[in-house]
């Protein structure tokens, strides 16, 4: 009986997955098609190249495992890369300072910090806070706060990545500098590229209370 | 009529599910099989391949995500098995599992509320494009609930975490670079009165009645005793970010 039930449950997440994302597909343009074809190859490649490092640190681990030596360094090194991505310890890079001023919603704001994590920004900060899952910038424009912390009328956020590339990418025509200055046009967005930026770990306690690891 | 309806309440339970669970398994049988006329009549020429294209990379990036999955979990188990000398690595390794958790690569289980976005009746069909869900629609409401104090969201599967980037993509959704179609299941864990905390946030009821119910795209919710927020199956490696030393 469970097994029916089991193999129908089965048939029916398939069924319905295959068939919306594929009918989803069909009704796109052949131009989307092509951004999206562009799009998970680069992804998958990302993808390829965490595997390969991920299979070496296995290699390496399973190496002092059977020596019987001591895996301190590894585990230090992966906690570092952990806790950097995360936001759980500081870190540093290259990147940009955007400053910001003027009459600009929370909303606005959100809006840039995607368009940053879409231009591959790997650590951001507004006004001094390290944003993480659980940090919104939120309020009207001109009573700006994220994480309780207010942001004055000229705030800074600053982003590691790749310089060029985060700056093209806001301040292309039609970017998301452009779209905010239509939406906004009190507000004054400019862009700098910097050779270091240090980004603050995060004060909020990300450990989850309600959620428990499962698997 | 009750006649008839006494000789169905005499059949034992399991014999009525049975059939409708036969009944339902037949119907969605000939709907896969059907599924597959219908799909092709509806693109057109140059589009079939560049659809069968992208079916496939997604197939190779579903299981390239299946591999990192794995990858981290054999990792983590090896990491785990350490000589019981070794209370240095001990202790590291009990940082590491706590820096998962709280990062987004642990999967999670706990109380929540499950929001499901969908299109507007026929938007697509009547190129009604008020009608059809955007990127922003989706990301305003993982807003609402970090505000509200989620601890993990994801949505249609794929985590939400400090790298994640929610885009339009035609009149889809692109989340950590995967291809989300609508509707879209976002999934949170918090505190049990998180839809309350929610409902009652002055930027959510906006939302609902400036952007949601005057374009006809449908919003509906669940609170759930237990929902499950996948892990994140990406990369956490940057090029450019570099960390510190540790706090001491």
């Amino acid at each position: 009986m469970t097994a029916v039930a089991l193999v129908l449950g089965f048939l029916v997440v398939a069924q319905l997955r295959g068939q919306v994302a594929d009918a989803s597909l069909s009704q796109q343009s052949a131009q989307d098609l092509t951004l999206l074809i562009a799009n998970l190859n680069t992804h998958n490649e990302q993808l390829r190249g965490d595997i390969a490092t991920l299979e070496q640190q296995l290699a390496d681990l399973t190496d002092s495992h059977s020596r019987g030596d001591s895996a301190a360094d590894q585990l230090r090194a992966e906690l570092a890369q952990i806790q950097g991505w995360a936001g759980l310890r500081a870190v540093q890079g290259p990147g940009i300072t955007i400053q910001v001023a003027g009459e600009i919603s929370g909303e606005g704001v959100e809006d840039l910090l995607n368009e940053l994590r879409n231009a591959g920004a790997e650590a951001i900060s507004i006004g001094g806070v390290r944003v993480v899952p659980g940090s919104v910038v939120a309020g009207a424009a001109g009573a700006l706060s994220i994480e309780n912390t207010p942001l004055s009328g000229t705030f800074e956020i600053l982003a590691i990545g790749s310089p060029q590339i985060l700056t093209g990418s806001l301040t292309r025509a039609g970017g998301i500098i452009a779209q905010l200055s239509v939406t906004f046009p009190d507000a004054q967005i400019s862009v700098t590229p910097l050779e270091a930026i240090a980004i603050p770990a995060t004060d909020r306690n990300l450990a989850p209370v309600n959620g428990k690891p499962s698997l | 009529m009750t006649a008839v309806a006494r000789r169905l309440r005499e059949l034992p339970s399991w014999q009525v599910t049975l059939s409708a669970a036969l009944l339902v398994l037949g119907f969605l049988v000939a709907a896969q099989l059907s599924a597959e006329g219908p799909r092709i009549r509806y693109t057109s020429q140059e589009r079939v391949p560049l659809v069968e294209t992208v079916i496939g990379l997604q197939t190779q990036q579903d299981s390239l995500k299946d591999r990192i999955l794995a990858l981290r979990a054999q990792i983590g188990d090896l990491e785990a098995e350490l000589p019981a000398s070794a209370a240095q690595e001990k202790a590291l390794n009990a940082e590491l599992e706590q820096a998962r958790i709280a990062s987004g690569l642990a999967q999670l289980a706990g109380p929540g509320l499950v929001f499901k976005l969908e299109d507007a009746d026929g938007a697509l069909g009547n190129a009604n494009a008020d009608g059809l869900v955007t990127a922003r629609d989706v990301r305003i409401l993982i807003q609402e609930l970090w505000l509200a104090g989620a601890e993990a969201i994801s949505v249609n599967g794929e985590r939400i975490t400090t790298t994640t980037a929610v885009l339009d993509i035609g009149n889809s959704i692109l989340v950590n670079s995967a291809y989300l179609a609508p509707p879209y299941q976002i999934t949170a864990i918090g505190p049990t009165d998180l839809y309350d905390r929610v409902s009652g946030s002055a930027s959510f009821v906006e939302f609902v009645t400036s952007r949601v119910d005057p374009s006809g795209i449908r919003l509906s919710f669940a609170e759930i005793e237990s929902v499950t927020v996948p892990a994140f199956a990406g990369t956490v490696s940057g090029r450019y970010i570099k960390p510190s030393a540790p706090a001491p």
